[in-house]
């Protein structure tokens, strides 16, 4: 069936990357992606699939983590017979028991009440993390140990590999799951309720009720991404909660496309490379990474799976071909121009911010000195006519793009 | 049961002593109204008569001052909109409402959930439900919409939407149905292909229409009311009321008076 195709690529694929990306620190980068993943999209639920926009969905991922830390802790205490990989479903469990209590109250109004409450509860609940030490742990949050239990099969779950597979056996069912989630009668009206609550209202359906039900499972599904975080890294503490969180899920979900089911996916995957190997590179990687949020927010507010899904209808009539020259006329010196910039932003900073005296900096694979004019001056040469070149070469991706959309035989 | 016996003789519609004032505003000034099982009844006046504020009574966008409203002989009173649905009342709006992001197929398969018992289910896959399919394309037929099927609702030809929005009105099997000036911003040819459309569609229902113009409803309507400065001054037969001097003054003054 080709409905199944892309499942089953996908998981052939979550299957053969560590093969393909062998080393630890990218096993750790993948984990992270895939948590991310299942976060993002549990977000998405609410924001593009129920037009619910919240500022404090970390809760109950924090929430979840923290009930699958205090199980694991019990279980290794008690010696129960329950083995790991089953332990996201608890975490699942109380961030969808989170989310009935929040969520019974919360989901009466979207829009700004909404907002509003999810800011609150996001807060107070972050608040409450310093204050109930019992189950947050205080500051240092509350650690375990994931290889309490007999073996699995075998697994113990000593290395990142093990967890890897754990991680994404959960990621292909928890992805599954939201994506049927969105074909059922509620799912469908969720987009019914968020494009036009009243007209729903008049179809037998109670906005708030169907409201109600999709952020309960918004909230179970982010209970499962914590359960994992917390299998993941061993400790789970406030910034697990708190409202950084929160805006960082809104943030990424945004960047991937909140209008297709795959959006978030490709968003959690770009902003795990950039948190991950870009601030590798550089201190200031937030700041590229805003600058993208922004400009995606500006330019293209259906996110980068938006811009993908721009090319389907060129790609049918197979006239993609015509944009392959014009986009390597155009974004390649965008690119470069862009680097140009950013040359310049990290002299500056280093120039500002290094102590006096270290004049050398590493830029890309140079050594420069930030406060000698010349590397400054081959930046902003490099960047202007970059853009420059750009923008001359503008206009002709732009008739091809015409093209490329234009039926044959319908005259443009 | 009592509930069917008084099911078989209310009226489906009964408006008693309807009162409603928006601070010291007073928009419908006493209404009492009677809407027989399987008549096509239409409430007509002029501009600013409260046509629009009575229709919204009755479908519980505002709660009335004083008065009741009963449906099947059921007391509306505190109800929500989507209670009053599932009751089988269903509306359409003035300014068209459906859902424009969604496929024209997917707008009357949403107002089908409900009716064919799907409720607020997370275990079915509407796409495999072969009575939501079949139901929805039927409906589509009837609008003839069916050559739309695919499109986002939100590019269709105004009439095409207006088409549409009696579809998703009707689609969930309502006994009542409520049309807010479902020609309002038509040509003449188009306002022709609409007011048959509604013949065809609520064969066997009641039907409760608001309208402006008295000509469009003449040939539809059983009985047609007249609402003017929030009363009704003549309910009857649309020959009738058509004579009826009360009626005649009432839209020429009102004619005068938005001249100047």
């Amino acid at each position: 069936m080709g409905q199944l195709a892309p499942w089953v690529i996908a998981t052939a694929f979550l299957v053969a990357m560590p093969w393909i990306f062998a080393s630890n620190s990218a096993i750790t980068i993948m984990n992270q992606m895939a948590i991310t993943i299942i976060f993002a999209l549990s977000y998405n639920m609410l924001l593009g699939q129920g037009g619910m926009l919240s500022f404090g969905h970390a809760v109950y991922m924090g929430a979840g983590g923290f009930m699958c830390m205090h199980v694991m802790n019990m279980v290794q205490d008690q010696g129960l017979p329950l083995p790991l990989p089953l332990l996201p479903v608890f975490g699942g469990l109380f961030g969808l028991g989170l989310a009935t209590i929040v969520g019974s109250f919360s989901t009466r109004n979207a829009g700004t009440v909404f907002a509003m409450i999810s800011l609150g509860v996001g807060e107070l609940i972050a608040a409450s993390s310093v204050i109930v030490v019992s189950f947050f742990g205080g500051e240092e949050g509350i650690s375990g140990d994931r290889t309490y239990g007999l073996p699995v099969f075998g697994v113990e779950f000593l290395r990142q590999i093990e967890v890897y597979y754990l991680i994404a056996f959960w990621l292909v069912l928890s992805t599954l799951l939201m994506f049927l989630f969105s074909r059922t009668p509620i799912g469908r009206m969720a987009n019914a309720v968020r494009d036009n609550p009243e007209r729903a209202e008049f179809l037998g359906y109670s906005a708030r009720w169907v409201r109600f039900y999709s952020f309960c499972a918004s909230g179970f599904f982010a209970g499962i991404a914590g359960a994992l975080f917390a299998i993941n890294y061993e400790i789970v503490t406030e910034e697990n909660l708190n409202l950084g969180l929160s805006g960082a899920i809104l943030l990424i979900t945004f960047l991937g496309g909140i209008g297709v089911f795959f959006g978030p996916i490709i968003g959690a995957i770009v902003f795990t490379l950039l948190q991950t190997v870009l601030s590798l590179q550089t201190e200031l990687w937030q700041l590229y990474v805003g600058a993208l949020f922004l400009a995606t927010v500006m330019f293209f507010p259906s996110g980068l799976a938006g811009v993908l899904m721009m090319h389907v209808p060129a790609i049918k009539m197979g006239k993609w071909r015509y944009l392959v020259l014009p986009y390597v006329k155009t974004l390649i010196p965008a690119i470069f121009g862009i680097l140009g910039v950013s040359a310049m932003v990290e002299m500056m900073f280093h120039a500002r911010h290094a102590p006096t005296g270290d004049e050398e900096m590493g830029l890309f694979w140079m050594t420069v000195d930030s406060t000698s004019p010349l590397p400054w001056l081959v930046a902003a040469i490099i960047s202007v006519v970059c853009f420059w070149v750009t923008r001359r070469n503008a206009p002709e991706l732009v008739a091809a793009w015409h093209m490329a959309n234009t039926p044959d035989g319908g005259s443009a | 049961m009592t509930m069917h016996a008084s099911n078989l003789t209310a009226p489906a519609l009964d408006i008693v002593g309807l009162r409603k004032s928006f601070g010291k505003a007073e928009i419908i000034r006493g209404i009492d109204l009677e809407v027989y099982k399987g008549e096509r009844h239409a409430i007509i006046g002029p501009n600013g008569a409260g046509k629009s504020t009575l229709f919204n009574l009755i479908t519980a966008r505002f709660a009335p001052t004083t008065g009741s409203i009963s449906l099947h002989g059921q007391n509306l009173a505190g109800m929500a909109p989507y209670q009053i649905n599932r009751l089988g009342l269903s509306r359409s709006f003035q300014i068209t409402n459906i859902f424009p992001k969604m496929t024209v197929f997917e707008n009357v398969r949403c107002a089908l959930l409900w009716s064919k018992g799907y409720k607020y289910s997370f275990w079915n896959i509407v796409s495999r439900s072969q009575d939501l399919t079949e139901g929805a394309d039927a409906v589509l037929e009837q609008i003839n919409l069916a050559g739309r099927r695919n499109l986002p609702a939100g590019v269709l030809s105004y009439a095409e939407q207006r088409a549409l929005e009696i579809g998703v009105t009707i689609a969930g099997g309502a006994d009542v149905i409520m049309l807010d000036e479902p020609t309002a911003g038509m040509s003449h040819s188009e306002t022709d292909y609409i007011v048959d459309l509604i013949r065809k569609v609520t064969e066997n229902k009641t039907l409760v229409m608001v309208e402006h113009d008295m000509g469009v409803v003449f040939g539809l309507a059983d009985r047609i009311s007249v609402l003017v400065y929030g009363e009704i001054i003549a309910t009857g037969a649309p020959e009738e009321v058509r004579g009826n001097p009360k009626v005649q003054e009432a839209y020429l003054g009102a004619a005068l008076e938005a001249d100047h």
